[in-house]
């Protein structure tokens, strides 16, 4: 077992979890309650990672983010950083690439929630902010929840984008599933087998958990 | 102007079409009645600032909620409104107590939990304040959505069909609730109802919705026996509804005579239908006297008919008869007579009756196509 | 729970914070187990650490050209040091620090017999025992391209495009002829020597001059630290050199 790797794995997904959990609720409950022109437009972009190979993204950040030219220039001569082949152009892509994972999950957890008990709650004298934090977001909770497990357990598999925005680099770059690619290309079939079945346990393990909680949140909902 | 009242005008054309203005007193109690699509749910929502119609002016004891040609507009959240939907609307992650609290914005923390017990033994709960609403029953479930209205300190009181969810029984339990609780409310309450009977029991006043127009306004009793159209009548469930003509006014006799298929009927006076015009006319079954054989009265020789029972209903002490009478056409007039009355006088299906339609009964109104052959 | 969530959060933030100062070199994947044990000793005779990133020699390439951290490069040719030394990402122009050889490899219990002239390989193409033959990509790695020079001299080629399994480097070539997906492969003699493979495989050296020679270049690149230099030069002395050579690989 990679430790290094794994816990290079578990931090990579933590640290996109740390900024999903903002951005999907903010998102989600935007678009759970709002109608806006391009609407539709903005749900299609947020889905395409759903769809779209890992490369095609892969390669649209390396376009984007090398610091050869544009923005990626930009970047290295004002902040001397890239975002390539480094472990915040690793979060960057993950975050983009989890998108949808996190946003529909809370997007439906938020629309659940019955418009009549929203307005309850502003017939009550709540002020929007408070509406959103004792009403809202205590309801749409077993739906963020099992969003950010998803989110979690689905950047722990990454292998096509880190590969190629990430590279191979140990401590910086070497997840979990790269790390078994590179174990199995090192004839190293003990390791391979140890983490790959490990990541099938703990996958499983993850989506059940997810199942248990959708469950108990649909018999809090009278 | 009283300044414990609810002045509402509502103007607008699109998405639902209202044009309605209204009123209601500090303890009254008014229903707005209609089918389903009227408009009147729009209203209230309106009125509680969930819902901003195009044009409108709104003022609640003196605070103006919304006055669209000066661009004001208070949130719901600021007007203080108790509103109590159809379906509860609980929250159903906090628990009774907790519930009523959250409407308590206005009250210091540590007398919330009191001021909640305190409401909680007005509407008949106490000991469940612990209780998670999806563990009461609807009754309980509406006496909270009440009592959490009540903790606002509403200006106006809100009902959104507020009984429909619940079974009969419990209805009327809640019914008398609410008038019991009227009398300790001391601001107006409007309720949003299409049940006519309900509306009937609890109303002072109500207002008839129709396609988002108001058609007329009054008490209960007499928007049902004066309706001010045949559409009004129709929305009423009135089911004695004819066309006639006017044959002539007697300002000495304070009657009016009509022409209804071949027979001559004396109304109660209304000369502001000129003669020899079509009208309909409509009388509320209360007001068609049955002939008792056992005791006849004056009331019989009012407009007498004869005719055949040829529906007979019986249902909760009362009887429903459908008696079709001769005339040159058929037609039939329905009324409702106590079951012991109609024992006593064996009626049942088929047996031949004397009726009386009361001249101070028979309302006029202008001329329109009715859909039934009358 | 708040706690938990704080120690969690600082224990992911150290990770950006992580200006760590083991430099990262790139190697190609044919000199793997050699530079393994290399810089083993070295960390063993300075105290210093360098972390390595293995991949095919133009892959590697690639991403020193869009930014890759990379401090001291590996490849298992002379050309694409050349390229990056035009691209004006290199401290010299570099230095050979090894020859490699090619060779036949099989899975210990494949029916494909070894010979210097591929003829049983050719036989097996014709007869259908051999219907995956593995090379190294030969658009960006190296040991790719000297697969396709040995079968275009034994004019083979055209017989075993149909068959053939490219690699996305020499090493996963080794891995598919290894576990017997591939029936037959050519690959690096460093890699046919790993212990790890030595049990599953047999193999034959394959005459150098069937292939133009893979002259394995390495040089330091623009961000080279010091620890970086030290081990560039470390790898040109004889201890280094020695492993090399154990390997399979010729001396420059």
């Amino acid at each position: 077992m990679d430790w290094q790797a794994l816990t290079l794995s578990v931090k990579l997904s933590l640290m996109t979890l740390v900024f999903l959990l903002p951005i999907g609720i903010v998102f989600g409950r935007w678009l759970a309650y709002r109608r806006f022109i391009g609407k539709s437009l903005l749900q299609t972009v947020l889905a395409l990672p759903l769809v779209l190979p890992p490369t095609v993204l892969g390669y649209y950040l390396l376009v984007v983010f090398s610091p050869n030219q544009g923005l990626g220039l930009w970047l290295a001569n004002n902040f001397g950083t890239t975002l390539v082949f480094n472990f915040e152009g690793l979060v960057l892509a993950s975050i983009i690439f989890n998108l949808p994972f996190a946003i529909q999950p809370m997007q439906r957890a938020f629309a659940s929630i019955p418009n009549e008990i929203r307005e309850a709650a502003a017939c009550c004298g709540m002020k929007p902010s408070t509406v959103l934090w004792k009403i809202e977001l205590p309801l749409a909770w077993p739906g963020i929840v099992s969003a950010m497990i998803m989110c979690f357990a689905h950047t722990l598999g990454e292998f096509g984008i880190v590969l190629m925005v990430g590279g191979n680099i140990p401590d910086e770059t070497q997840t979990i599933a790269i790390s078994i690619y590179d174990r199995v290309q090192a004839f190293d079939d003990q390791s391979a087998s140890i983490m790959s079945f490990s990541l099938l346990i703990f996958s499983m393990l993850t989506i059940s958990f997810t199942y248990w909680l959708s469950e108990r949140s649909s018999h809090n909902h009278a | 102007m009283p300044d414990s009242s609810i002045i509402i005008k509502l103007q607008q054309q699109q998405a639902i079409p209202l044009n309605v203005e209204l009123q209601c007193q500090s303890g009254e109690l008014l229903a707005l009645v209609g089918p389903s699509g009227s408009g009147k749910t729009t209203i209230l929502r309106a009125i509680a600032g969930l819902y901003q119609p195009q044009n409108a002016y709104i003022e609640c004891q003196g605070e103006v909620w919304q006055h669209s040609s000066q661009q004001v507009f208070r949130q719901a959240y600021q007007r203080h409104v108790g509103l109590v939907f159809q379906n509860y609307a609980l929250f159903p992650h906090m628990t009774v107590l907790e519930n009523i609290q959250q409407a308590l914005t206005d009250s210091p923390q540590s007398q919330r939990r009191e001021q909640a017990l305190a409401l909680l033994k007005k509407v008949h709960l106490e000991g469940l304040e612990l209780r998670y609403p999806k563990k009461l029953s609807g009754g309980q479930q509406q006496r909270v959505a009440v009592a959490r209205a009540l903790a606002r300190r509403p200006k106006v009181l809100l009902l959104d069909e507020p009984f429909s969810a619940v079974d009969q029984v419990t209805r009327r339990k809640l019914y008398r609730e609410l008038l019991s609780l009227r009398k300790l409310l001391a601001m107006p309450i409007i309720l949003v109802t299409h049940d006519l009977e309900e509306s009937a029991l609890l109303a002072d006043r109500i207002a008839l919705l129709h396609k988002g127009e108001i058609l007329q306004t009054g008490t209960p009793e007499h928007v049902s026996s004066h309706p001010q159209s045949a559409t009004v009548a129709r929305l009423m469930d009135q089911q004695n509804m004819f066309t006639a003509q006017i044959l002539a006014h007697n300002v000495a006799t304070q009657t009016t005579l009509i022409r209804w298929r071949g027979l001559e009927l004396q109304v109660s006076y209304q000369p502001k239908f000129p003669v020899n015009t079509r009208v309909c006319w409509m009388i509320h079954s209360a007001n068609v006297l049955l002939h008792r054989r056992d005791r006849p009265s004056n009331g019989d020789k009012e407009n007498p008919l004869q005719g055949k029972i040829i529906e007979y209903m019986e249902s909760s002490g009362l009887a429903q008869l459908l008696i079709e009478v001769d005339t040159e056409l058929k037609v039939n007039i329905a009324l409702n007579i106590p079951l012991h009355v109609s024992k006593r006088n064996k009626l049942g299906l088929n047996v031949t009756t004397g009726l009386s339609l009361l001249k101070e009964g028979i309302h006029l109104m202008p001329y329109q196509p009715l859909r039934r052959d009358s | 729970m708040k706690k938990f969530f704080f120690a969690i959060l600082l224990i992911t933030f150290n990770q950006f914070a992580l200006a760590t100062d083991i430099p990262v070199i790139a190697a190609a994947a044919s000199v793997k187990f050699a530079l393994q044990d290399i810089a083993k000793e070295f960390t063993q005779d300075t105290g210093k650490k360098v972390r390595i990133s293995y991949s095919s020699s133009g892959n590697l390439t690639r991403q020193i050209l869009q930014g890759g951290p990379f401090e001291l490069f590996l490849s298992a040719n002379t050309h694409y040091i050349d390229q990056l030394h035009q691209q004006h990402k290199t401290v010299g122009q570099g230095v050979v620090y090894a020859i490699g050889r090619l060779v036949l490899l099989t899975h210990k219990d494949s029916n494909v017999q070894l010979d210097k002239n591929l003829a049983d390989v050719r036989q097996a193409l014709q007869d259908g025992r051999l219907t995956r033959f593995a090379i190294a990509n030969p658009v960006h790695a190296p040991y790719g391209v000297a697969g396709k020079e040995v079968l275009n001299t034994l004019e083979l080629w055209a017989l075993s495009v149909p068959n053939l399994v490219l690699g996305e480097n020499i090493a996963q070539a080794a891995q598919f002829t290894r576990s017997g997906a591939a029936q037959a492969g050519l690959i690096s003699y460093s890699l046919a020597l790993a212990p790890a493979l030595k049990n599953h495989t047999r193999f034959l050296l394959l005459p150098a001059d069937l292939h133009q020679p893979i002259q394995q270049s390495m040089v330091l690149l623009k961000n080279a630290g010091a620890t970086s230099k030290l081990f560039f030069n470390y790898l040109q002395q004889d201890k280094a050199r020695n492993i090399f050579s154990a390997y399979g690989f010729s001396a420059p």
